[in-house]
């Protein structure tokens, strides 16, 4: 028996061995790291210098209210969008559903860059289409690269677009699971079918729901490539800067590498956080 | 309480036509159960009365109204499921009030309506209880529960037995009798089990591909089957056929050669013409020793079934023409009981016996 498993872990050594240099590795070193004062070489023991700074540093607050701004705006709109057009996607009223599953799943497949880009250019405040739209219906044309509200904005509608069809894939997978029967009952028992949504769907939703809660509050927790690619590195002056874009910023910019680490536990233990609140709150009751 | 009436309902999926004009009535406060194989369009037709299918041509009526056009909701039905369909996420008491609490039912009414169906259905310690923490039995009790505290019209059940054991099955179908004694409504039940159709029905609609093939009191249908059909899905087992062809006829009777030997001169109204092709029918047991009947008959003893009080006498399994007799058993039987491979001469009753032309029609 001692023998077989000796065999088995030898055929896993090389994963293993993958796995500990670059995945185990980092996540111990950078906590060493993260105590460390590493602007001059050498690099000495400081913790003053990181964990000192973080809870005093007014930038890194600016980037934590601003994820957490988007954590609490885009989250739940993303989720509540994402559950109604599940609920689109499985209407037997719907043709094509085929293709529609895919369109609304197609931007997570779409790179960063070229989505950006697009973003950039359909909301460039001269030329751009949603500008021309805006004044076309008779309102203001609106600087949306360079006021901070609608640069928030921007960044909460383009996750918002990225990410709410991928959910909405999940939560279909979960909708598809609930049988018809149910709410064939449910018709027979004279609800009515608003109330069979708010009753039987979103009650038999619920884990599904927490799931999806759970890994938009990850994403958004870690959230880079918007504010970096369509807001000009999280700008106007900061407005957008999210924590992950402060941790590349201390990092690869600053080339500060011990306060990007205590900056990149903070994310981590917040996304922990966050995450074990929400599997809480979405617990079964019984 | 209220009867339920057909007229030439169809019902076309696309091109495809799976109900084709079915006419039925039936009388307030009776069990009616629908029967018949694997596709036939019972459940189809069930739904159909329920609303949960649209209604390709006809009419059905719910008492004395018209309801094509009624939404499933306001039909006043209530319908109990195979898979019982119960909400998964409610206790067993929220189940049963689920109905009543989404329209607005007064809440002490809706509490003794449920507290009455659980004692009726013996429910009473599983209130709080979810779905998961029953068994299959004790879930189909909720579903039926969750119907009474309606209290419809027309109860509907689409083979509510079919996912429960053997045992349990015996014991959920005499409660759901005993049910239909105490409340005395309008029960219409679907099933592909023609012994469930037997123990509960008051008249038993026999369908086949979308048609009714014959509709009678259970024992009318046995004794007195309408077609091949009819004769052999009621009974258990099955009705034997043996081919046949009519050798003469004549005086009010008519003699056949069967094909596996043997000769057998029966009593009919209508006489098929010298040569036709036609088919014996005689119940396992309805075989009587042999020399006791009117045609003896022999058969392979393949395999011997023992019940206790009766066996069953397989033959001709592997050719495809398979034969079953019926015999009482008793200590002294089973001791000399034959063994595969033996021989065994039985006698098929004239007056037992049924027959069929080449198309399945009774012969009368």
């Amino acid at each position: 028996m001692k023998q077989r498993t000796g065999t088995a872990y030898g055929f896993l050594s090389p994963y293993l061995i993958v796995f500990a240099a670059f995945w185990i590795w980092p996540i111990l070193y950078s906590f060493y790291l993260s105590f460390l004062f590493t602007r001059r070489q050498p690099w000495t023991w400081n913790p003053r210098v990181t964990w000192g700074r973080l809870v005093q540093d007014p930038e890194f607050f600016n980037a934590l209210k601003n994820t957490l701004l988007i954590l609490v705006v885009q989250v739940p709109v993303m989720i509540a969008l994402a559950v109604l057009l599940a609920v689109l996607l499985n209407s037997t009223l719907l043709k094509a559903r085929g293709i529609m599953r895919f369109a609304f799943f197609a931007p997570v497949v779409v790179g960063e860059v070229a989505y950006a880009a697009v973003f950039r250019l359909m909301f460039n405040a001269d030329f751009g289409v949603i500008n021309k739209l805006i004044e076309g219906v008779g309102l203001p044309a609106v600087s949306w690269f360079s006021d901070p509200t609608a640069a928030m904005a921007l960044i909460i509608m383009a996750v918002t677009w990225r990410w709410a069809g991928y959910n909405a894939i999940i939560i279909l997978s979960g909708l598809q699971s609930i049988p018809d029967d149910v709410y064939e009952a449910a018709t027979l028992d004279r609800v009515s079918p608003v109330k069979q949504f708010f009753y039987i769907t979103l009650p038999l939703l619920r884990p599904i729901i927490v799931f999806c809660v759970v890994l938009s509050v990850i994403g958004t927790m870690q959230l880079f490539a918007e504010p970096f690619l369509i807001t000009n590195r999280g700008g106007p002056g900061g407005a957008t800067e999210t924590l992950g874009l402060f941790l590349y910023r201390q990092g690869f910019t600053v080339l500060n590498f011990g306060y990007a680490s205590a900056v990149a536990y903070t994310i981590a233990a917040l996304a922990v956080v966050i995450s074990l609140l929400n599997l809480w709150l979405g617990r079964d009751a019984t | 309480m209220a009867g339920v009436s057909l007229s030439d309902v169809k019902k076309r999926f696309g091109a495809a036509e799976v109900i084709h004009g079915v006419d039925l009535t039936v009388e307030d406060g009776e069990f009616v159960v629908f029967v018949g194989p694997s596709g036939c369009g019972k459940s189809t037709l069930l739904r159909m009365i329920a609303g949960l299918e649209d209604i390709s041509g006809g009419e059905v009526r719910i008492g004395e109204r018209v309801v094509n056009d009624v939404e499933a909701s306001d039909r006043g039905t209530a319908m109990v499921f195979q898979t019982y369909a119960l909400y998964p996420h409610m206790t067993v008491a929220q189940n049963m009030s689920f109905g009543l609490r989404m329209t607005g039912n007064d809440k002490a009414d809706t509490e003794a309506r449920v507290s009455r169906a659980a004692e009726v259905l013996q429910i009473e310690p599983l209130m709080d209880r979810r779905p998961k923490a029953l068994s299959g039995g004790q879930r189909q009790r909720v579903a039926i529960g969750r119907a009474i505290v309606r209290d419809p019209s027309v109860f509907l059940f689409d083979e509510p037995l079919s996912n429960l054991d053997a045992e349990l099955r015996v014991q959920m179908r005499v409660e759901i009798a005993r049910l239909h004694g105490e409340l005395g409504t309008t029960m219409i039940y679907v099933t592909h089990d023609q012994t469930e159709a037997m123990t509960l029905a008051d008249r038993i609609v026999v369908l086949r591909a979308g048609r009714v093939e014959q509709v009678g009191r259970p024992l009318e249908l046995y004794h007195d089957p309408a077609n091949q059909f009819v004769a052999g899905f009621i009974g258990s087992p099955r009705m034997n056929f043996l081919p046949g062809t009519v050798v003469s006829r004549g005086d009010g009777r008519v003699r056949l050669r069967l094909e596996r030997g043997g000769e057998i001169e029966l009593p009919l109204e209508t006489l098929p013409r010298e040569g036709a092709a036609v088919t014996l029918g005689i119940r396992p047991e309805h075989f009587v020793p042999a020399g006791q009947g009117d045609c003896d008959i022999t058969l392979e003893v393949e395999v011997i079934e023992h019940l206790g009080a009766t066996s069953f006498v397989y033959s001709g399994t592997r050719s495809g023409a398979q034969i079953i007799a019926q015999r009482p058993e008793t200590p002294e039987s089973a001791e000399a009981s034959e063994h595969a491979g033996e021989r065994l001469t039985v006698a098929i009753p004239a007056a037992r016996a049924f027959l069929f032309d080449d198309s399945g029609a009774r012969l009368r």
